[in-house]
């Protein structure tokens, strides 16, 4: 029996005091005009009304995070040589981020496929994906730029979510989709959630009438390949592309990272840092050579990675859970399902020999 | 708008010998526009100009050197073409210049605001005083005056102030003859620590994406811009909110006297950091000390890029 | 940059090759007395100086920053100087919005043979920047880190 629990909206601020005293909390909150996920602070409002405008992808993947901190010392046996001091920095505590939506939560369940294989375990995307429980709220409305039913997700998909949030009237109906959820949903304020359960139902059903058909994107993989050497097509649909990072650094499933060390002095850490294959660097070679020296080139690997080579190796899951903020926030209005539409109708014009 | 077609027909006329043409069109729902690529015939027709038209195509420019180009621009747009004519960034025999009177542009995060939640836009309707707004089958009706960007409040160049095709009647120069820079002065008046604090807490949600710098028409280092150069050293890597500020300085330096004030900046934040004040002040001290306004004469040179023996301007400390 | 806690404040100069650096000197060489708090960084000529040097060395810890020249007419390359002045003016202007008092940052020209001209603008200029007191410093990646030890010393 799934255990369900009613919150009044009242008590949110109370029930996230109550996680917080052990686990460090993370909820959406207005920052500017803009909302993103913060440590949970009692005296700033909560918002539970559409998706954040930053996923909360910082809280498993963080923009920034140091691996090792390392010193530089000299060997008092041959001062002519200098040691360095290493020391693994791995993340420590647990989290709960309360108040992401389905589309931002279920795509760490495509990190796990790239960082904890049977082959690599990437230790420190481990200790935080396993010290962090997600407490996710189920949309109640949908936006232009939403598209996750286009691409095998729902508005209340529980993939990677610990709790499910349906928003009801006068707070939300809590549900465990997880055994950690299960420990989460112990609070006393909680209240019996089964006289919530059909009215959340209509709610949901409602959305997804909403969201209205979506197109077949089966051929997708297949379609992206047969113009991928159509430069014509793929410099047309980039063209209006400014080559800034907002789409992928916006992007709950975009895991791809950069490596540097910072030194200051003898004291240097190395970090890991949020990377963008939008950016020039992203494939720039020591020789000076770039294999995708355009914007038509990177915008391709984009779109190709989440619609066609991903699914190619990973089941046929398409790597994109249609949060639809890299439409929404692109300064330029690149709109990714647009692309993915072109492709897949694409018909090349026939020559006549 | 009542010129659109007029601009359409300028536009089959010069197409024939253009590589493309720039202009705007509708977007994923009827309170967006997006910046639209005229290869050919079949694609003028999508063209529209409207309020929603923010993006500034001149940023486009310089990195389609050697083609030739339509573009149609805004007043502001037209300033920044002027700059990058200035500073010969672009050729004026590869550009086409399409202008018309602008009456201003909508602000996206003011439409957020005063609609409190934007979700599934099913229409909108403009005129020239107001726009209905319909989201989730509730209509909600604003004053275009609530919602114009803050920098068409105090427009100075509404009409294109280069163009080879001018449709439409021009609005002629506006009141004020100065810039507007109360709400800087405002903030100036602050106390150091408040202003210190005010850029730290607005910084720290910066995500370095740098599509402030991708949306500036006069950021053109593009794919070598110091901010990711390993070596000069000048940012880290690392998520901290020294390096976010650090490179707003750098690049409000790199625009000083260069900046044509259109906004991009701010407007392209994905996460609304009120960046365009460190421009204005700026450019504020550039109007004072050199009596200088970027991207209104081809014929200037940027002040950074010259000098004068004496500086009438200039007052050195008295040690 | 070690300083001496409680006395000294972190000042940086930044020095042209042929005339300030040679006036510092001549200073030293006369046996002129000066503050310690400042430390030179030498440059081939003032228009060598990327303003951002200076917003690089306040962000960084600096409470002060000097910048010094040859004097007008008299820049070795000509023109550097020329150059310089228009770009640290509109700096020093540009400062005060970022939360930097006026007066962190001057600039000023010396020749090689000023020592004490020289003295006269260290000591000047070390004393304008123990009465501002240290510049704020930014502690920790997050605005947080150093928004409450702002507050906290309000207290």
């Amino acid at each position: 029996m799934t255990l369900v629990k009613y919150l009044k909206s009242t008590d949110l601020k109370s029930w996230l005091a109550e996680l917080a005293e052990k686990n460090s909390v993370f909820a959406p909150r207005y920052e500017g005009d803009s909302v993103i996920f913060a440590p949970f602070d009692p005296e700033q409002e909560i918002y539970t009304k559409s998706a954040a405008t930053v996923p909360p992808k910082k809280t498993v993947f963080p923009q920034s995070e140091k691996l090792v901190d390392f010193t530089y010392h000299k060997d008092p046996e041959n001062p002519g040589k200098t040691l360095i001091d290493g020391k693994e920095v791995l993340p420590q505590g647990t989290t709960v981020v309360f108040g992401g939506r389905p589309c931002d939560v279920r795509g760490f369940s495509m990190f796990d496929r790239v960082y904890l294989t049977k082959e690599t375990t990437d230790i420190y995307y481990k200790a935080r994906r396993d010290n962090t429980s997600f407490i996710t709220i189920a949309c109640e409305f949908t936006e232009s730029t939403c598209f996750c039913h286009w691409v095998g997700s729902s508005p209340s998909d529980p993939i990677g979510s610990d709790v499910l949030a349906v928003p009801v009237k006068g707070g939300f109906l809590l549900t465990a989709v997880s055994a950690r959820g299960e420990t989460l949903l112990t609070s006393k304020l909680l209240l019996e959630g089964k006289p919530k359960v059909e009215e959340a139902e209509e709610v949901l059903d409602k959305v997804m009438e909403n969201l209205g058909k979506a197109p077949d994107l089966s051929k997708s993989p297949g379609k992206l390949l047969e113009v991928f050497d159509n430069m014509e097509f793929w410099e047309k649909v980039s063209a209006k592309c400014i080559s800034c990072g907002t789409c992928t650094y916006l992007c709950p499933t975009c895991y791809c990272f950069n490596i540097t060390d910072e030194i200051q002095g003898l004291k240097g850490s190395r970090i890991r840092s949020w990377d963008n294959c939008m950016s020039a660097l992203f494939t720039m070679e020591a020789s000076g050579h770039n294999p995708r020296p355009t914007k038509a080139h990177r915008l391709k690997n984009r779109v190709g990675h989440k619609f066609s080579y991903y699914p190619d190796l990973h089941d046929g899951i398409i790597s994109c859970y249609g949060c639809g903020r890299c439409i929404k926030s692109c300064p330029a209005g690149v709109d990714i399902r647009e692309i993915v539409l072109k492709a897949i109708e694409f018909m090349p014009t026939v020559v006549e020999e | 708008m009542k010129f659109q077609e007029e601009l359409k027909e300028s536009i089959r006329k010069a197409l024939p010998e253009l590589d493309v043409v720039i202009g705007w069109c509708g977007s994923f729902d009827p309170l967006h526009a997006t910046p639209h690529f005229i290869y050919g015939e079949e694609d003028i027709e999508k063209l529209e100009i409207s309020p929603l038209n923010v993006h500034n195509l001149a940023t486009y420019l310089p990195g389609m050197r050697g083609k030739k180009v339509g573009v149609v621009v805004k007043g502001c747009d037209s300033r920044s073409v002027v700059e990058l004519l200035q500073e010969k960034l672009i050729s004026r025999d590869d550009i086409t210049i399409f202008g018309f009177p602008c009456t201003g542009v909508i602000d996206q995060s003011k439409v957020k605001k005063a609609i409190g939640y934007v979700g599934n836009v099913q229409s909108c309707d403009m005129s020239d005083e107001s726009l209905v707004v319909v989201v989730d089958d509730k209509p909600h009706s604003l004053k275009l005056s609530e919602v114009l960007a803050e920098k068409c409040k105090s427009c100075r160049y509404p009409d294109a102030i280069i163009s080879d095709y001018f449709v439409g009647d021009r609005i002629a120069k506006k009141d004020p003859a100065e810039p507007n820079y109360k709400e800087l002065e405002k903030f100036e008046k602050l106390a150091v620590s408040e202003r210190f604090g005010y850029w730290l807490k607005e910084l720290d949600r910066c995500i370095r994406c740098y599509a402030c710098r991708s949306a500036c028409p006069l950021c053109v280092c593009r794919d070598h811009c110091i901010a990711e150069s390993r070596d000069p050293h000048w940012l880290s890597q690392e998520n901290n909110v020294r390096d976010k500020l650090m490179f707003q300085v750098i690049h409000a330096y790199h625009m000083a006297g260069r900046c044509t004030e259109c906004g991009e900046c701010q407007r392209a934040c994905p996460v609304d950091i009120p960046i365009l004040m460190l421009k204005q002040k700026m450019n504020k001290e550039v109007l004072d000390i050199f009596n200088y306004e970027a991207g209104v004469n081809l014929k200037d040179t940027p002040p950074l890029l010259s000098f004068k023996m004496e500086e009438e301007n200039i007052t050195e400390k008295d040690w | 940059m070690p300083v001496l806690e409680g006395k000294e404040l972190r000042i940086v100069g930044f020095l042209c090759n042929w005339c300030s650096y040679g006036g510092a000197d001549t200073a030293g060489v006369g046996r002129f007395n000066q503050p310690t708090d400042l430390r030179i960084i030498k440059v081939p000529c003032s228009g060598r100086i990327d303003p951002l040097f200076i917003v690089k060395a306040l962000m960084n810890g600096a409470d002060g920053v000097l910048v010094s020249g040859c004097h007008p007419r008299d820049c070795h390359y000509s023109e550097g100087n020329f150059y310089a002045r228009r770009r640290l003016e509109i700096m020093q202007k540009f400062l005060p919005i970022l939360g930097y008092e006026p007066g962190r940052f001057e600039y000023t020209w010396v020749s090689a043979s000023e020592g004490q001209r020289w003295q006269q603008v260290v000591t000047e200029f070390t004393d304008q920047i123990h009465k501002l007191g240290p510049a704020p410093k930014i502690v920790g990646p997050e605005a947080s880190d150093t928004l409450s030890l702002m507050q906290a010393a309000l207290k």
